[in-house]
């Protein structure tokens, strides 16, 4: 009955509209951080023929192999650091490596220096150093297999490049369980909301004129925002899945989420009953969650790894325990917290 | 001390009060009464400067009401004092002493007479946890902790019990002989006509009736004769063993009289009973046309 | 404005909120901050393992080479190696030996493979470490340099306004135009703004950001390709967030005590007592600002202090200050508008959520571009770098956050009246109160348009960020946003007026109205031509935004003067589209705004088509 009263009353304020349009923005937000980042990165952003990069100095030929081994840049070779530098300044290349044989300090071998030169300023900064480094790190290969007789053990050889997205790891490991969190954690604090808002406006008072118990009314309030989070979540997985991101075990996955969302709940309605008044109350609703989600770390599974094992369909025996540990302590809180409302005198408020 | 000018206070479309004209004088208690929705409380809340009113003139001990000086001679008491619910009573009227620029030690020692003689204990207990009445005490002494000269009490006896009740009443009745100019908004009219010196009779946002209560109770109010019998008379009804008729005039009484003699009785007992502020109120409200009759013309 | 009396009122506030907050909020809030510290404590040391930990299934024998690498990184679960298992979908990549033996097919086994790539690079990388011979573990040494490219156009100019400006002669209008879009580049001067020379002492490649780097991230400085740092704003991020994250917590408890004051009319004593409702808004806002401003100096001196940042003092502390002002003012209007706390909660929300976007989104670019500085997070930034900040940078990121503040809590102090404060209403409508309150006559539309400006200004500089990376594409996108936010700002109040019956809804009113609104957003837009002083349209992006504010340079006198005047026809027509429509009803209203962002997108493509080319 409350609870339905408190659905509608949602609806009706057209806030859980808002509450959907906030959380899309909240997930495009922080997409759009990663792929905007990035994109940054990724070489195929640039023109086709990728980097120039100039190769000058007396290790230019190995500079030279090291460039053209990589994918995305292309070696230019000049006779003379100045030549090189014209050509930078010039905008012909984008970058330019001077590499000198040295001695190292303490003279027990010979160092290869190198000094690169990336644009100030440019929008395309970024990704040169990153395809700089890349180089360099190919030519630093490169240089210890052929001194592979001094070292004790010998580099492994790397496995072949993969085409990978790379917003992959981030979509699971981020993005699914930022937006199957968001809606337990709103749950939460509306739920700190409603229970303060009767009791500062007084209208618990009249509510307990009406044949209801104080349980009634707490079960009522608290099992329509329990039921808002998974209903949200489903929506987020039916959108991913619109968008070409499979997620794997949604049941599970909305068990969880059904979990979490009973246990925020259930600690918001607490602290609402206990502080009565909604600035404190949602002051330690905020920071107390956010600390047990970060503490969660010190499980063998973060929530977070939970979600991404489970979507990306790698879970665990592990991971299933965790879920059902959830859901356990998802029903013992919430027969707790009724009992401990049953006993509250609804004066005392 | 208080002289308002064909008020006018629309909100969009809907006008909550037009063409109000009343002046108050110093020491006065001015009653303004009438059913839920009639402005009284748009009226006060004008006269405290807190809504501007859409057209007309207002003044307030001398002060234009849009003035922050006059605030420092008015004491508002809002129909529902809502309070700061984790101050204590103390904490609570030293905050609004200070708003008033009151010393402190004239703050601390106007505080504990009034809450003294308002009998309020627990002075370092959270408002919260309170009850209505004393919260209403509080509220009350905080509308005096500027020694106002002008008090606006909106329902001061809204929502409490009736002994509580009566308390207020009979406080602010004591204020009002102390000399404060005190205007005074209720439904209940048995308070106003307690102690009301002149009331103004509000409908539908205007003032459709005013003057003292004497003089309203001549324009619309009813004297009844309740004459008892010792025999049975035309209309009476029985009660105890006698006969009581109602008229409405003398004239009425004398018939009776010779009505009962004519039958070989007479007559036992003739009250008077005036028509309360309430009948003539519903008196007020029926006969209410638009361009009504003015009993005192300002 | 009485100081006095807003102090009494701020003492007051605290002190009532000392009161409010127990004891034992207090210590549950310890307890709670000591337990954060410990968790992150556990984190760094290591004790905890990464979110992705267990995504990839890897078949490795033990006796492959690969076994360490992949038992080393728990993102990867180690099983035999089976060919039934790929096939299940249960192993996304099967070695043996160092052979892969089975071809990445699906997102997730490419993504495994990448991940393993990298995986095996950094072990590498440790084993190199223990080696006794470190030359021939580290053959190479790298210094990074950043030079600017002279000859190259798309470089975006980091120098000095002064320096530029002296290059080919301001502009006959003496509006400031500037020469073009930076063909010519900038002579440098000194060592700040020559090459950087770095590397050799290690991973200060991030363009100044060498001790929080090596701070934050522990590693040793050493001169090695690894240690190459892109200039990739991470450090930026950090301290971005950590100066944000703070003003949250005070949104929270200032839209909860703004909203109080509206609850059960507890407002209204106050309002009554002589004390103006600035004086009360101010007061109410102080502690809350001198809150937000402690925890925020706490901040940048702890990081000053503990060495994990180059420099920080008072002008990352002042720059942080407009947005606190931000923050708190976008709380307070929508606790003005909210009418319950859930709806506060949603509302505090989305003031985050844009909020952190707007200050946060630019900041990442800090080391890349000078847009980062719409955001005065990258003022923040910076000066913790221990770079030198100029008046204008600072002028620049400043003043639109300021000012947008300003006309928050002079919309919202608008509804901070009895008739509006206690009053349920739906937040539309009470959006157009808050704009019709300010309405007096008809040359209130002047007002109105002018004071939206911050608005349109951090609005438009928003959308410049946030579409600028997009490249050539993100001009025509970022004219539909300015044109979408112009029409809106400039006949929106012009609506409220219409009704909420300020404003007769005559044929005449409606051109005079419309007329002087588009003369008010005239005038504000040429006297905030600030933008000039930043260059911003050496940007071609920045330039499409802002394009009926700056003439170009280089055309005659005439054609300057009729490029002065045409922006004002453009801005009076469409307000006065606008207006017209608004006269009636809000469908009409609707299609009018539409009509005005159809010409004013018209007039713009033409300009930016036929002169910035």
């Amino acid at each position: 009955m409350i609870a339905r009263r408190d659905l509608s009353s949602l609806s009706r304020e057209k806030t859980i509209v808002l509450a959907l349009v906030i959380q899309l923005f909240v997930a495009a937000f922080s997409s759009f951080l990663v792929v905007g980042l990035t994109s940054l990165y990724d070489p195929s952003s640039v023109e086709s023929d990728g980097i120039a990069i100039g190769v000058t100095g007396d290790a230019s030929q190995a500079l030279f192999e090291a460039v053209a081994e990589t994918e995305g840049v292309r070696p230019v070779a000049f006779d003379s650091p100045s030549d090189a530098r014209r050509a930078f300044d010039a905008g012909r290349v984008n970058a330019v490596l001077t590499g000198q044989y040295a001695a190292t300090p303490n003279g027990d071998g010979k160092i290869l220096q190198v000094t690169a030169t990336a644009p100030e300023g440019s929008i395309r900064t970024t990704l040169v150093v990153v395809q700089l480094r890349t180089v360099l790190k190919t030519l630093e290969r490169n240089e210890r297999f052929e001194r592979a007789n001094s070292l004790e053990r010998v580099p492994l050889t790397l496995p072949p490049e993969a085409d990978a997205s790379p917003y992959f790891s981030f979509t699971y490991t981020v993005l699914i369980p930022l937006l199957l969190f968001l809606p337990p954690f709103i749950s939460g604090s509306v739920a700190v909301d409603t229970v303060t808002e009767e009791i500062e406006r007084g209208t618990l008072e009249l509510l307990r004129v009406a044949p209801v118990s104080l349980l009634d009314i707490v079960d009522g309030k608290s099992l329509a925002m329990v039921a808002l989070a998974p209903a949200q979540a489903a929506l987020w997985l039916l959108l991913l899945s619109l968008n070409g991101i499979s997620v794997a075990n949604p049941l599970a996955l909305l068990v969880f989420v059904s979990a979490m969302a009973a246990i925020v709940v259930v600690f918001g309605v607490v602290l609402g009953l206990q502080m009565g008044r909604r600035r404190p109350a949602q002051l330690l609703y905020s920071v107390l969650t956010l600390v047990v989600f970060g503490a969660a770390i010190l499980l063998p599974e973060h929530p977070a790894t939970t979600t991404a094992k489970l979507a990306v369909d790698s879970p665990t025996l592990l991971t299933y325990g965790h879920v059902g540990g959830y859901v356990a302590l998802a029903v013992a809180l919430f027969a707790i917290t009724r009992r401990y409302v049953d006993r509250i005198e609804p004066e005392s408020l | 001390m208080i002289d308002a000018r064909d008020l006018r206070k629309e909100y969009g479309d809907f006008v909550a009060v037009e063409g109000s004209t009343f002046s108050v004088d110093q020491g006065e208690v001015f009653g303004v009464i009438g059913p839920n929705g009639a402005g009284k409380t748009t009226t006060l809340k004008m006269l405290s400067g807190l809504l501007e009113p859409t057209g007309g003139e207002v003044s307030v001990a001398g002060y234009d009401v849009t003035d922050t000086e006059m605030r420092q001679q008015l004491g508002f008491l809002p129909e529902a004092s809502p309070l700061y619910e984790e101050m204590t009573p103390k904490s609570y009227l030293r905050f609004f002493a200070d708003l008033y620029d009151v010393p402190e030690s004239v703050a601390t020692e106007r505080m504990h007479d009034t809450l003294d003689e308002l009998e309020l204990e627990h002075r370092d207990r959270k408002l919260g946890d309170m009850s209505k009445g004393m919260k209403r005490k509080v509220a009350i002494a905080r509308s005096l902790i500027n020694d106002p000269d002008v008090l606006l009490y909106d329902e001061p006896a809204s929502g409490l019990d009736p002994l509580t009740t009566n308390y207020v009443i009979e406080f602010t009745q004591q204020l009002a002989e102390e000399g404060k100019t005190i205007v005074f908004s209720a439904h209940n009219l048995y308070h106003v006509e307690t102690i009301c010196d002149r009331v103004a009779i509000m409908n539908e946002g205007r003032i459709v009736a005013r003057g003292d209560l004497d003089e309203l109770q001549d324009e619309y109010g009813q004297r009844e004769y309740h004459v008892y019998t010792t025999v049975e008379v035309p209309d009476a009804v029985q009660e105890n063993g006698h006969w009581r008729r109602v008229v409405d005039s003398m004239d009425g009484v004398d018939s009776v009289r010779e009505a009962a003699t004519e039958r070989g009785g007479g007559v036992l007992d003739i009250r008077t009973e005036e028509s309360s502020l309430e009948e003539v109120f519903l008196n007020v409200a029926e006969s209410e046309t638009p361009g009504t009759r003015y009993v005192e013309d300002a | 404005m009485n100081l006095r009396k807003l102090l009494r009122i701020a003492r007051w506030e605290v002190t009532k909120n000392a009161g409010g907050v127990d004891k034992r909020t207090i210590a549950i809030m310890g307890l709670a901050v000591v337990a954060m510290v410990a968790v992150a404590a556990v984190a760094v040391a290591g004790g905890a393992s990464g979110l992705d930990s267990g995504l990839y299934r890897v078949g490795i024998e033990e006796s492959s080479p690969y076994y360490a690498p992949a038992a080393d990184d728990p993102a990867f679960l180690v099983r035999e190696p089976s060919t039934l298992a790929v096939a299940r979908g249960n192993q996304e990549l099967r070695f043996e030996g160092t052979e892969l033996r089975n071809r990445p097919v699906t997102q997730k086994e490419k993504a495994a493979l990448g991940e393993f790539r990298s995986s095996v690079d950094s072990y590498n990388s440790r084993q190199m470490a223990s080696e006794d011979n470190q030359t021939a573990a580290y053959p190479v040494a790298v210094s990074l340099v950043y030079l600017e490219q002279r000859g190259v156009t798309d470089t975006v100019q980091t120098s000095d306004r002064q320096s530029s400006s002296d290059g080919s002669s301001g502009s006959a209008s003496g509006d400031g135009s500037t020469d073009g879009s930076g063909s010519n580049g900038s002579d440098r001067t000194g060592g700040s703004t020559g090459a950087t020379p770095t590397g050799s002492d290690g991973g200060t490649a991030s363009g100044g950001l060498s001790g929080l780097g090596a701070g934050l991230t522990g590693g040793a400085a050493s001169g090695t390709p690894s240690d190459i740092q892109p200039p990739f704003p991470f450090e930026s991020l950090v301290l971005a967030f950590l100066f944000i994250v703070p003003m949250n917590f005070v949104i929270q408890a200032y839209g909860s005590t703004m909203l109080s004051e509206r609850l059960n009319r507890r407002g209204e004593l106050l309002l009554v007592s002589p004390v103006s409702r600035f004086d009360i808004i101010a007061g109410k806002t102080v502690p809350y600002l001198l809150g937000a401003m402690g925890v925020i100096t706490a901040i940048t001196l702890g990081l000053r202090l503990s060495g994990l940042t180059a420099g920080g003092g008072p002008v990352a502390i002042l720059a942080v200050m407009p947005l606190a002002l931000l923050f708190l003012s976008a709380t307070f209007c929508g606790a003005m508008f909210a009418r319950s706390f859930k709806e506060l909660t949603f509302v505090t929300v989305t003031v985050t959520v844009s909020l952190t976007s707007y200050a946060f989104v630019p900041a990442i670019f800090t080391d890349v571009t000078p847009i980062a500085l719409i955001s005065p997070l990258t003022i923040v930034v910076r000066d913790l770098q221990g770079q030198a900040i100029s008046l204008t940078d600072f002028a620049f990121s400043t003043t639109p956050p300021t000012l947008t503040a300003l006309v928050l809590f002079g919309l919202g102090a608008g509804l901070y009246r009895e008739e509006d404060m206690f009053t349920q209403r739906a937040l539309p409508l009470k959006m157009l109160d808050a704009l019709s309150g300010r309405i007096k006559s008809k040359w209130s539309a002047l007002k109105l348009s002018a004071l939206l400006l911050p608005f349109v200004f951090v609005a438009e500089l928003a959308a410049v960020a946030l579409l600028f990376a997009l490249g050539e594409v993100s001009i025509p996108l970022v004219l539909v946003a300015v044109v979408v936010i112009e029409e809106i700002a400039k006949s929106i109040h012009l609506y409220a007026g219409f009704a909420s019956g300020r404003y007769r809804r005559s044929l005449r009113a409606a051109v005079a109205v419309g007329a002087l609104s588009g003369l008010g957003f005239f005038l504000a837009e040429k006297f905030v031509a600030i933008i000039q002083l930043v260059q911003l349209d050496d940007i071609n992006t920045g330039e499409a935004a802002f394009i009926t504010g700056t003439p170009p340079d280089g055309v005659s006198p005439l054609l300057v003067t009729l490029l002065l005047l045409a922006p004002l026809a453009l801005h009076a027509v469409t307000a006065m589209v606008s207006s017209l429509g608004a006269r009636r009803n809000r469908r009409s209203y609707a299609v009018a705004v539409l009509l005005a962002m159809g010409i004013h997108f018209a007039y713009n493509y033409t300009v930016v088509v036929t002169l910035v080319q």
